[in-house]
């Protein structure tokens, strides 16, 4: 005989006692749902306001830059979605733009349309102005070739180029745009005489006069020819100055052709 | 979470066991109450699946058997003090019953347990080390030694 089982035989539980856990358990269970869609709530909560910030961090990042440069010298800085975060000026014409031209979440190609029409009513562009546009950017390639097939570029002859952000931090130092100081390093290039301070003070134009002159040296034959120069120095220039060599060649020749188209 | 009718299944299940283990621990049916729900949400959190009904079963006795220590601890730190169980539950126990128990509810804690589990739930040492945490040796040593105070109590033919 187990008398232990037999003595607690009548000990049970009850169906009052058994009735109120699960009332309680039920309770319980839509408290823990609640508290599930609350804590729900709360993540996707947390995690828009991680989007909102985080996107709008990513927004207002630049990825890539253009210097745009005829006498007014701008440079943009242009988000991952192409559009400009960024528009500083380094000359006084170039303050005088920006002032006027509004160009703040403008998609890149719109931007650089509305500063080379804007400089062409002012009166930048004049038939021997030059337009030089330099690039910054991981997806040069794709830029260059949107900028050389837009209407506007094409229109006033733009040049491109390509530079690096190595470069865009000495330009700064000098306080001259990227797109200038390229221009003023290649201008070294030929005429070593030639300091950046005086470079500082020369227009683009000028710049460009000054190379094509030094090109000019045993050229005469050729018109002041880019091709020329872009098959005798350029390239070197290019890779002396640790930017892309094939980049050069694409942007330059198109480029220095639409400058021909311009001239003559 | 634990479905309604899951609920019920281990409700009808052991619902007595776990009461059973309240009794032997817990002095009134307010604690007992509080102990008994608390278990059984503990199970309605739990979300790790058990390998058998064995192991489900094992799983009350010892969650069941820690809830009750839980709430002694705490008790321990309360001022007023409990009503008897015993009184209580006197009135469903005859006399032969009432005195066994009174026995059984003499013992100290570790000794109650084993002699539940042991002459009640049919489990061996092995089971019962495993559901205590304690090691097999240890059970042996505390069934014999709860055996011994139950004799000197009872008188020898209480098994």
């Amino acid at each position: 005989m187990n008398v232990i089982r037999d003595s607690m035989k009548e000990i049970r539980a009850s169906e009052e006692l058994k009735q109120n856990t699960m009332e309680y358990l039920r309770v319980q269970k839509r408290r823990a749902r609640l508290k599930r869609i609350r804590w729900y709530a709360f993540a996707a909560a947390c995690i828009c306001l991680l989007l909102t910030g985080g996107g709008y961090t990513v927004y207002i990042r630049p990825v890539s830059y253009i210097s745009i440069d005829v006498n007014p010298s701008v440079e943009l800085g242009i988000n991952r979605f192409g559009r400009v975060v960024e528009a500083d000026a380094y000359n006084q014409d170039g303050r005088d733009i920006l002032d006027r031209v509004p160009l703040k979440n403008v998609p890149y190609l719109k931007a650089i349309g509305r500063l080379l029409g804007d400089e062409n009513d002012s009166g930048y562009l004049t038939e021997d102005s030059r337009v030089f546009i330099t690039i910054i950017s991981d997806r040069w390639e794709t830029m260059l070739e949107e900028i050389r097939g837009d209407e506007m570029s094409e229109k006033y002859g733009a040049q491109t180029y390509t530079s690096d952000l190595a470069s865009r931090e000495e330009a700064h130092q000098y306080e001259m745009s990227f797109g200038k100081y390229r221009a003023c390093q290649e201008l070294s290039q030929f005429d070593e005489s030639v300091t950046m301070e005086e470079c500082h003070e020369m227009s683009m134009g000028e710049i460009e006069d000054k190379i094509e002159t030094c090109k000019g040296h045993g050229h005469e034959e050729s018109d002041g020819s880019y091709e020329d120069f872009e098959n005798g120095g350029s390239d070197e220039n290019y890779e002396d100055s640790g930017n892309d060599e094939h980049n050069n060649d694409n942007g330059g020749n198109e480029s220095h052709g639409g400058h021909h188209d311009h001239r003559h | 979470m634990k479905s309604e009718e899951d609920l019920s299944r281990v409700m009808e299940a052991y619902a007595d066991m776990v009461r059973r283990i309240c009794f032997l621990h817990l002095k009134n049916k307010y604690d007992t109450e509080d102990v008994f729900q608390n278990v059984y949400l503990k199970y309605l959190l739990y979300d790790k699946p058990f390998e058998s009904r064995e192991h489900e079963k094992a799983w009350f006795a010892r969650v069941a058997i820690n809830a009750c220590t839980d709430h002694l601890r705490y008790a321990a730190r309360r001022k007023w003090v409990p009503l008897d169980m015993i009184e209580e539950e006197r009135e469903v126990l005859d006399d032969m019953s009432s005195e066994v128990l009174e026995a059984v509810l003499s013992l100290p804690e570790k000794y109650r347990n084993v002699i539940y589990l042991h002459y009640y739930e049919d489990y061996p040492a092995v089971e019962i080390a495993r559901i205590l945490g304690k090691k097999e040796n240890t059970v042996y040593s505390w069934l014999s030694r709860a055996r011994e105070l139950l004799r000197e109590r009872l008188g020898g033919e209480w098994v």
